[in-house]
């Protein structure tokens, strides 16, 4: 594909974490885990940051071959109205968390902007700490929940291969490569102040897409001085349309693209969703993760079980409760954190609305 | 030996510690008692009194005999960390506030043009400003001349370990400053806090030298003992260092001549 931009293409930007990728010999799992925990000891400490997602909706306008809300799925379409967003945070809160993830699908008339930003604002009013997954929206747009009080924004690229995420995007907006590539900046540029990036793992060829991924976050803590950076390491889990991965990322590959990035990346954050098993979850915490989601419901309506949709949009494989997984978290020494923001630090960044050298 | 003076309070330990990254609360708390440490430093956003286990300030609450320094960490601006110490100033009772503005979450370097501003309008509003702050002489001063109550240079990046990078810059600060002037940030070991108070530091604060140490309770009694060793050290008149021996001999016998 041409028009890539140089960042992501240019090798030098992964050269110094490519051998712990590919060299196995090299550079020891073990080695790579010793280094990567006494990292994140010094700068983290022995906590990890707590957070849940909230499906406000499944309505979709896009054509994802590997996930379960893609538009030509047969599953029950439905968002939550006001009241169910309440009462879903509510019951969140309930459980003690303070810190949500808004998810809904590709923009839809049912479920679009206006829609969303209703939801940020009732989420901004219950919790401490509100980020949003969802579509890709313009500056003015990503201003605006700012404002509100979305502090995050995160959105994957899936994979950084464009054939094959041509391939993969079988129709609607997502299909555009560049301009998905292209929102975590726009984010940005509109004073959002913690962006999550990631590669769907087993979507394409695991190394590549590593590499790239990593290339993505190294361009944007250049360009974007005061941005939060956080990564994450989602893993295909089988969903309700059948979608068999392309590619294995098996566990070891996972944890080993983890220390790396880790090392590569000192300072960022590491995000670990219940996509992962107890097991693998129990084992990263504390070598590398700083941020996992805990007890998430991947239905829409999932927590209150008023109504909730029967399919989510993948199968949870952690599906212990904040009791139990904090519990885990402790034998561990690990303080599980779930508020560690405040409110009054809402509101846009700013100073860095056009990014140096570029017009 | 004499008591730590900030504004109106007096303290008889030197070590401030820092309550962030210990692995549990109940470990945090036997640290600060073990390292006798009167004042301790908790962010804002540690704030939960919706779950008490969640909640560093209820925690702390506990302690008899300690005085609160809230901190601004999270805030990116002066705007947000003046609102913070406004509302950390509501929930604790306390008039300390460390200013801790870093517009960049990762390596956490102080803004020292927001760092300015807020100290400025926050000590005119009685606070008893506690600036973290770049190792800059010039920076110093200027938080002196507007009321900060102290500064807390660093002596290397937060969670680094890297020791008293900056020292040379800490021995300038110090040499020119009327407010105390405290270490925050870089120590690696108790040696480390033992040499910042040789140099004539007032306290040091220290937060994950202890908190991922693998006993903190162990290291942060060792932490305060290093403390007093410096202080006492200082306070007896250190030798002099010198590069050179005395020649027998004398370079100078020319000037006897002279006279």
């Amino acid at each position: 594909m041409n028009g890539l931009p140089g960042w992501l293409t240019d090798q030098q930007e992964s050269a110094d974490i490519e051998p712990l990728l590919t060299n196995a010999d090299g550079f020891p799992l073990e080695l790579l885990a010793s280094e990567s925990s006494a990292m994140t000891l010094r700068r983290f400490g022995r906590t990890i940051s707590l957070y849940a997602p909230l499906y406000l909706s499944n309505y979709c306008s896009s054509g994802c071959a590997y996930c379960g809300y893609a538009s030509d799925r047969t599953t029950v379409r439905r968002r939550l109205e006001t009241e169910e967003v309440k009462r879903e945070l509510d019951s969140m809160k309930a459980m003690g968390i303070d810190d949500v993830l808004l998810l809904t699908g590709e923009r839809k008339p049912q479920a679009g902007f206006d829609y969303l930003r209703h939801c940020v604002d009732i989420a901004a009013a219950r919790m401490t700490r509100v980020s949003v997954e969802a579509f890709p929206m313009s500056v003015s747009e990503y201003a605006a929940l700012a404002d509100a009080g979305c502090t995050g924004i995160t959105i994957y690229q899936e994979t950084y291969n464009p054939e094959q995420y041509r391939d993969l995007h079988r129709w609607g907006p997502k299909q555009d490569f560049l301009d998905r590539l292209e929102t975590p900046e726009r984010a940005l540029q509109a004073g959002i102040k913690n962006i999550g990036i990631g590669a769907l793992l087993g979507l394409s060829e695991p190394v590549e897409d590593a590499l790239r991924l990593l290339r993505h976050v190294r361009h944007l803590a250049k360009t974007y001085w005061k941005a939060g950076l956080s990564v994450s390491f989602p893993r295909l889990r089988p969903e309700t349309g059948g979608f068999e991965p392309p590619y294995i990322v098996s566990d070891q590959f996972l944890a080993r693209m983890i220390f790396a990035f880790r090392i590569a990346m000192p300072d960022v954050e590491l995000v670990l969703s219940t996509r992962e098993s107890p097991v693998f979850r129990d084992g990263m915490a504390g070598l590398a993760i700083t941020r996992m989601s805990i007890a998430s419901k991947t239905t829409v309506g999932g927590y209150s079980h008023h109504g909730s949709s029967r399919k989510g949009q993948f199968d949870v494989h952690d599906d212990r409760g904040v009791r139990a997984f904090c519990s885990v978290l402790k034998e561990k020494n690990i303080e599980p954190v779930f508020k560690n923001w405040e409110p009054v630090y809402n509101g846009p960044n700013t100073g860095h609305v056009e990014p140096a050298g570029q017009s | 030996m004499n008591d730590l003076k900030i504004g109106t309070y007096t303290f008889s330990s030197r070590l401030i510690l820092g309550t962030g990254k210990f692995g549990n609360t109940r470990t945090m708390i036997d640290a600060i008692r073990a390292s006798g440490s009167q004042l301790v430093t908790v962010a804002l956003r540690r704030f939960n009194p919706d779950q008490p286990e969640d909640d560093l300030f209820s925690a702390l609450a506990s302690i008899d005999g300690l005085t609160l320094m809230p901190n601004t960490s999270g805030a990116s601006n002066a705007k947000e960390a003046v609102k913070a110490a406004h509302i950390s100033r509501e929930l604790s009772g306390s008039p300390f506030i460390k200013v801790e503005i870093h517009p960049n979450p990762q390596h956490l370097m102080p803004d020292p043009i927001e760092t300015f501003e807020a100290c400025r309008i926050l000590a005119s509003e009685d606070f008893l400003v506690m600036p973290y702050i770049p190792a800059d002489p010039v920076l110093a001063k200027r938080l002196e001349d507007v009321g900060c109550a102290s500064v807390m240079p660093l002596g290397s990046a937060i969670g680094s370990g890297q020791g008293l990078a900056t020292i040379d810059m800490i021995r300038l600060i110090i040499r020119e400053s009327n407010i105390p002037v405290i270490v925050d940030a870089g120590l690696r070991s108790p040696s480390e806090a033992c040499a910042a108070m040789e140099v004539g530091c007032e306290a040091v604060l220290v937060n994950s030298a202890v908190a991922v140490a693998e006993n903190p309770v162990a290291m942060a009694s060792a932490f305060a003992e290093a403390v007093n060793a410096g202080r006492r050290a200082k306070a007896a008149g250190i030798m002099p260092r010198s590069g050179a021996a005395v020649a027998t001999s004398p370079l100078t016998s020319f000037l006897r001549k002279t006279s």
